[in-house]
């Protein structure tokens, strides 16, 4: 061991202390009734916690003693039953381990005996599986095998159980915030390398599959943020009954669902409005026991808070078996809008109050706006005289990004910091057939006006306007624009169904000033796919690359808009590197998971020319959608390239019936022969 | 009886029914943001408390001619969906027979005759489903 462990094992004493404690809380609990499985939860993760930085400090005696607690609590939780007599088992282990801890003595062997006996109990022998046999199973723990339910709780022998690390947020957070800075810096690393090298050289091959890999750990680290819905619930049912005592009532809050797992920051912001709700409820929902004895109803009230996901959003339910909105009050909602329209209405709640009869009000407003600045929606439901339900529907996951905000005309648009190359000032322009460059580093880089781009009209730009340097993939845009707004970091807000058409926004943001922000695919700036061609000629599917394309479209030109090519495919890595290897080649690209998304893409995209598509896919197949293609009678010509894994006679046979235009083998896959026979079909 | 909306789109007269009106208020041209791209229909989105809303410009989807830029928003919800819908003004809030008169718009349940006036009652789920529809 080394010199700096004294440091250390104090801080391991501590927090194996404090771990300590709240097992014997919660194992109090234990005894006294039948604990939830968020306690069994809550103490296997302790002793788990504890066994694990035992390990690290040195401790292996400790270590292995809290393996052995941890087992049997292992084997309660995958049983889904708490055998009373264990718990009292358990706090003698919790006491040993404290002595353990701090070196007074040691574990007898009779404790661990029993320990282990417990844990082969617990495991052995599932519920309802035999409960005669494990009768006579000793002092350890069989009587409480009486139960019916739960069949199915307890896994076989083989079902491993889900370890939980607990980690520190702030952790969480670094990391996030490193992942993002690695992708910038890739970006830079790419912006670098790419005067020495050439778009299909091994390295820039490499650095895509960096790019993507990036992706994934990005993805994985922003799932860790996720954390139960219990996280911010544990104080709650105490308030609510100090909340209660406070205004005269009786109440008890019941909670479910409450290991839905939801963002950490989305989590944090909803601790004051469930407060809130929690409050609105006890001292507005709740009547007085005598009131409730008169009505009919249990003395002691009930509110529930339930959380469950749905899809990708959590819904948070706030429930009371009150008094309920007044009969008026409903009927006023039915004739203007909706109950949470009238109850969230300024000033309303005040009004309500007066009354003392709304059941509801205060603070309603805020709690709203706060959900809604969340992205999230809220309803309210309420019968009188048996209660009201507050349901709030949150994104699981915050969508937070990082914009720079710059201005055009009045309007207010924004593309994420990460593709973000620089901010230049335009000066003097060069031109290379009529379109504006701009010398960025010694390269020139093709200069658009955000207003040309989007096909608005705007007044001229200043001399030295700003422009962004926006990169996606491979190719580089300056966009211009009238004035930076700064950087700042938004909540994403779809664009909603009726826009759902629209190509080449992110969504949008709602700005601190209650402007909206436009946000900005960079991909579409870079491209051009999806624009409506702006009214000057160098709208973005024009836009020259910087760098030369490769000899297969190396004629660019002519042509006024080349006919965007669709690649369907379900794999991601198989469908990014088709498009990069189009893209490259200078056709603007469209894809589609699978041939039912592709159906969809051609029904709203009149650009597509040519279709890339894979045979094997989830949905519609390739070859079901191509025969979709040919029964259309606008696209009974489309030419179609059919990518198959393996070439078989009878698929080849199949796929001719079915009107394929070229073969092409995933075997024998190179960029030269998707782009030649690309060329041909497209007659260039 | 049900209780409608009365609206006025251009010269002509139209109905809501009033389950599917969550609020009306000034149109506010400058709370507007355009959405270039979007279909013609929509004439951008707004801040309404927090919430990004798409106003639709109804005379264009009922294309029904209009002399004078709108005037009044009128938020319908259907679905779970909400969308701005531009209208000239809100004539008021009255109770009406049934749409008895049959007419071939997909986007009516139908019209109303009484006293010399012709009133279209709107089917807000199908013009929401026609916005949704493939652009136009």
């Amino acid at each position: 061991m080394s010199e700096a462990a004294p440091d250390l094992s104090q801080i391991f004493r501590d927090e194996a202390a404090e771990r300590l404690d709240a097992m014997d809380r919660a194992l109090l609990a234990c005894e006294s009734g039948q604990p939830g499985g968020e306690v069994v939860e809550e103490l296997f993760r302790h002793a788990h916690t504890i066994k694990g930085t035992a390990g690290l400090v040195g401790r292996d005696d400790v270590s292995s003693f809290a393996h052995e607690v941890e087992d049997v609590l292992d084997g309660i939780r995958q049983r889904g039953e708490f055998p009373r007599e264990v718990a009292s088992l358990l706090l003698d282990a919790v006491s040993a381990l404290r002595a353990l801890v701090t070196g007074s003595a040691a574990p007898s062997a009779e404790l661990r005996r029993r320990l282990g006996e417990a844990a082969g109990q617990v495991r052995g022998a599932p519920r309802g599986a035999s409960p005669a046999a494990e009768q006579p199973g000793g002092p350890g723990g069989a009587g409480a095998a009486g139960g019916a339910a739960a069949a199915g709780a307890a896994g076989g022998p083989g079902a491993a159980a889900s370890r939980v690390l607990r980690v520190p947020a702030a952790k969480i957070d670094h990391l996030l915030d490193v992942v993002a800075e690695v992708v910038q810096f890739r970006h830079r690393l790419a912006h670098s390398a790419e005067s020495g090298i050439g778009a299909d050289s091994p390295l820039a091959d490499d650095l895509r599959a960096g790019e993507r890999m990036l992706d994934e750990l990005r993805d994985t680290a922003v799932a860790m943020r996720m954390l139960p819905v219990a996280t911010i619930t544990g104080p709650l049912p105490r308030a609510v009954r100090d909340m209660a005592r406070q205004a005269g009532k009786e109440a008890e809050l019941v909670m479910a669902g409450t290991g839905t797992e939801m963002d950490r920051v989305v989590l944090e912001s909803l601790s004051e409005p469930i407060a809130h709700l929690l409050r609105n409820a006890v001292t507005h929902g709740i009547e007085t026991p005598e009131e409730r004895q008169r009505a009919g109803k249990p003395r002691r009230g009930r509110v529930e808070l339930r959380a469950a996901p749905r899809g990708s959003s959590a819904e948070i339910v706030v429930a009371d078996d009150g008094r309920g909105v007044a009969p008026e009050v409903i009927q006023e909602a039915g004739r203007s809008g909706s109950l949470v329209d009238l109850l969230t209405r300024p000033g309303y709640s005040t009004a309500g109050e007066v009354t003392g009869a709304s059941g509801r009000g205060v603070g309603l407003n805020a709690v709203r706006a706060q959900v809604n600045a969340l992205g999230g929606s809220m309803e309210i439901r309420s019968w009188p005289g048996r209660g009201t339900e507050v349901a709030l529907l949150l994104p699981l996951a915050l969508s937070l990004l990082e914009v720079l905000l710059f201005e055009r005309s009045g309007a207010v648009y924004g593309v994420p910091q990460a593709s973000v190359q620089e901010v230049v000032a335009i000066r003097e322009p060069m031109h290379l057939q009529g379109r504006p460059m701009l010398a960025v580093h010694g390269h020139p880089v093709p200069l658009a006006d955000i207003a040309d781009l989007l096909g608005v009209r705007a007044p001229r730009l200043q001399e030295n306007a700003p422009a962004l340097v926006i990169r996606s993939g491979d190719r580089r845009v300056a966009v211009s624009c009238d004035v930076l707004a700064g950087q700042q970091e938004v909540a994403v807000k779809p664009l909603g169904r009726f826009l759902g058409g629209t190509t080449g926004y992110l969504g949008s943001a709602v700005l601190g000033d209650g402007r909206i922000a436009l946000l900005l695919e960079p991909k579409t700036l870079a491209t051009g796919i999806g624009r409506a061609p702006g009214p000057r000629a160098d709208a973005p599917a024009d836009l020259p690359r910087a760098e030369p394309p490769p000899a297969a479209g190396a004629e660019a030109a002519a042509p006024r808009e080349r006919p965007a090519i669709l690649v369907v495919e379900d794999s991601f890595t198989v469908r990014e590197l088709q498009r990069s290897i189009l893209e490259s080649a200078g056709y603007p690209v469209a894809t589609a998971r699978d041939g039912q998304d592709a159906l969809e893409v051609l029904r709203r995209d009149p650009r597509v020319g040519l279709v890339v598509t894979d045979v094997e896919m989830p949905v519609l197949d390739g070859l079901s959608m191509l025969r979709a293609i040919r029964a259309d009678p606008d696209r009974a010509s489309l030419p179609v390239v059919v990518v198959t894994a393996h070439a078989s006679d009878e698929e080849r046979r199949q796929g001719v019936e079915a009107g394929a235009d070229a073969y092409l083998a995933k075997g024998s896959f190179d960029q030269q022969a998707l782009l030649a026979i690309v060329a041909r079909l497209l007659g260039r | 009886m049900s209780t409608y909306v009365r609206i006025r789109v251009g010269a002509e007269r139209y109905a809501i029914p009033v389950g599917h009106v969550v609020e009306v208020c000034d149109l506010d041209p400058a709370g507007i943001v355009p959405v270039p791209g979007a279909r013609p229909e929509v004439l951008g989105v707004r801040n309404l408390r927090g919430l990004v809303l798409p106003v639709v410009d109804l005379a264009a989807v009922l294309r029904v001619p209009r002399a004078a830029p709108p005037g009044g928003l009128l938020v319908a919800e259907s679905g779970g969906a909400r969308a701005g819908l531009a209208i000239d003004r809100v004539v008021g809030v009255e109770e009406m027979g049934e749409p008895s008169e049959r007419c071939d718009s997909p986007l009516l349940a139908g019209a109303i005759l009484s006293d010399g006036q012709l009133t279209g009652v709107i089917d807000v789920p199908r013009v929401f489903g026609a916005l949704e529809a493939e652009g136009s």
